[in-house]
């Protein structure tokens, strides 16, 4: 792989290379150390983190559904405390090269304050706003679909940091580029896009839904022509960067994604099924590189051509 | 902890046959994973060719280390699996593994394993292992199975059992009701035996931990819970143990002490 085409500075954040591995689905990354090597995986985009430890929803989290998964996890995490304590510094002793981006939520404006502030130490690159998680209250949903809350967290956020704020949006609302804007104009510096999209299934035999929280996120290649047809929308609205993901499993979905305007991806779900999908789909983009003569990823970004 | 290093690896099938109308066993050649699986670990296998999404888990029940095979032996119960049953020897399937911790040996006393429906799959290679493997007393093996249709489960633990007692739950075979009520007896046959391992039901693991706590005899049980992932990272699988600390099953398990699952 040569990294040279690969490495990319994404709203401040340097980073090997454009592919990511997304929240959630990425642990805090050192997780995948017998799957990848760490130094070639673009960031680590953490789990949820929230002020308090959470347990997570009760019952069923996990349902496989046509090319993709439901989950309804309902961000159990340790909290921020204990991620700051016990956690951050053991991921920046097995992973010191990789960029690690702390992904974030909170049930009111203020407490995403509280937390940007605590993430402002060092060994965290950047910080990824979650107002999108549709499982859980305090999954922060309320700001996702509202632009004024979500432009007031964003404002209150990069009030409260000196790092790169990656703001993540929600699929489930009419139009997302008027969110796309609102946070930009809140003083974003980085957008991610999507998040799931929220789904049910039923059990046919119990006639009680599946999932323990009786909805849950979609993912996985599913969704991923939505997600692309997001990227394109918002990338025309915007002019901040676009982190782009959703069903991406292999580096042609990852190209889709730059050529509708995202500068750069993360992988989620696939990382399930394929430990090493994030050096994976770099490679591949590397490979697709090579083969069209293009010295840079840069060069491929919102190059959809279109009429 | 799990200190072995996880691996993914293409196996193709050696075999993949029928042994009741629900049932099939599948033998994989992934000599890496089998190098280093323990009794009680699982691994996630992918059907590349088939419909499904995520991996399946799969207790390993059995090893061949010097041929390099696999074990698993799975009940077809969804459409993964029934596009399982299909496949042809061969046909490659991508391996993860070894997962999860497996059961913990010690050297004292006999071990009576007990294993519910396909939850008797670990329940082979953990035999093997005590018997042949650690050369201790060779365990008591106790089957819960619904019929006679089921006892094809001897033909994998006949040479590694002091004794196998059955219970079908229509009392076609063996002692009638369920693996519980065979274990007051065997406990009195065998006085020398100082862990119960079991694979089952939760009803069943629920019920035999109780009596094992109650009559003071270590106890592991195996769980199983629905994993996008399969190595801690999806956080689908976890659940509050008796202390209190949360626990992956993944990660942390199957296996672990029934105290701090149903004390
Ligand atoms: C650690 C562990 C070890 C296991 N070992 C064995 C074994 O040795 N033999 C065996 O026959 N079965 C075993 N199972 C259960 C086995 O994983 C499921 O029966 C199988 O995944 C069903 O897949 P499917 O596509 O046929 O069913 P579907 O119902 O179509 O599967 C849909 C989804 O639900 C999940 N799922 C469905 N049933 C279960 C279940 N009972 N437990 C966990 N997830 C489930 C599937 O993995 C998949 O993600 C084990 C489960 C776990 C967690
Ligand atoms: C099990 C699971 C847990 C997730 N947890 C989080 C989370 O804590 N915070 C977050 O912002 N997104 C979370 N996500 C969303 C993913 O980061 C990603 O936006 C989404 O899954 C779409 O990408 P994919 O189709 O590649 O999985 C989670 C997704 C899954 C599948
Ligand atoms: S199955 Fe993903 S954390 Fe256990």
């Amino acid at each position: 792989m040569n990294l040279t085409r690969l490495a990319t500075d994404f709203a401040g954040i340097r980073m090997a290379t454009p592919v990511m591995g997304a929240s959630g689905t990425f642990g805090f990354g050192v997780e995948y150390s017998d799957f990848l090597d760490l130094d070639q995986v673009g960031a680590i985009i953490s789990k949820g983190l929230t002020p308090l430890p959470r347990a997570g929803n009760e019952g069923v989290r996990i349902a496989e559904t046509p090319s993709g998964m439901l989950n309804c996890i309902g961000l159990e995490n340790p909290g921020i405390d204990v991620f700051l304590r016990d956690i951050l510094p053991k991921v920046r002793k097995e992973a010191p090269n990789t960029a690690f981006i702390a992904n974030f939520s909170g049930s009111s404006v203020e407490d995403y304050g509280i937390m940007a502030e605590k993430l402002d130490v060092d060994g965290v690159d950047g910080i990824e706003v979650n107002i999108s998680c549709p499982n859980v209250k305090e999954g922060g949903i309320v700001f996702g679909t509202d632009p004024k809350a979500a432009a007031a967290v964003t404002k209150e956020v990069k009030a409260h940091t000196t790092k790169p704020v990656i703001v993540k949006l929600s699929p489930n609302v009419t139009d997302i580029t008027v969110m796309a804007r609102a946070v930009e104009k809140a003083g974003a510096d980085a957008l991610a896009l999507i998040n799931t999209l929220t789904g049910m299934v039923i059990d046919i035999n119990t006639w009680k839904p599946l999932l323990g929280n009786v909805t849950g996120g979609l993912s996985g290649p599913a969704v991923k022509p939505i997600a692309v047809r997001m990227v394109y929308q918002v990338a025309q609205a915007v002019n901040i960067p676009i982190m782009g993901l959703g069903g991406i499993a292999t580096a042609e979905d990852a190209i889709e994604f730059l050529l509708a305007g995202a500068s750069t991806v993360a992988v989620g779900a696939e990382n399930f099924v394929h430990p090493d999908a994030v050096v994976r789909v770099a490679e591949g983009i590397d490979a697709y590189l090579e083969k069209h003569n293009l010295s840079h990823v840069s060069e491929l970004v919102g190059k959809v051509k279109i009429g | 902890m799990n200190e072995t290093k996880k691996l993914v690896e293409i196996g193709n099938i050696v075999s993949n046959w029928e042994l009741s109308a629900d049932v099939n066993a599948l033998v994989l050649e992934c000599p890496d994973i089998v190098s280093v699986a323990k009794p009680g670990q699982f691994v996630m296998i992918k059907n590349e060719m088939g419909s499904t999404y995520l991996r399946r888990p799969f207790g390993v029940a059995d090893v061949d280390k010097e041929q390099g095979l696999l074990l698993l032996i799975y009940r077809k119960a969804g459409k993964g699996t029934q596009e399982l049953a299909q496949l042809d020897d061969g046909a490659p399937i991508s391996v993860e593994g070894p997962l999860g911790n497996g059961f913990s040996f010690k050297n004292e006393g006999r071990t009576l394993l007990i294993g519910g429906g396909v939850g008797i799959a670990p329940i082979i290679y953990t035999a093997r292992h005590l018997s042949k493997e650690l050369d201790g007393p060779k365990p008591v093996i106790l089957l819960g199975v619904r019929n006679h249709k089921e006892l094809f489960w001897s033909d994998f633990v006949e040479n590694f059992a002091e004794k196998l007692v059955y219970t079908t739950d229509d009392g076609s075979y063996g002692r009638k009701g369920f693996a519980i009520d065979a274990i007051p007896d065997i406990l009195k046959e065998y006085p020398d035996i100082k862990h119960i391992k079991v694979c089952g039901s939760t009803v069943m693991m629920k019920g035999i931990a109780e009596l094992a706590i109650k009559q003071g005899i270590e106890c592991e049980v195996s769980l199983e819970k629905r994993m996008a992932c399969g190595f801690g990272v999806c956080l689908g699988c976890t659940f509050e143990g008796k202390s209190g600390k949360r626990w992956k099953v993944c990660g942390d398990g199957p296996v672990f002490d029934a105290e701090e699952v149903f004390g």
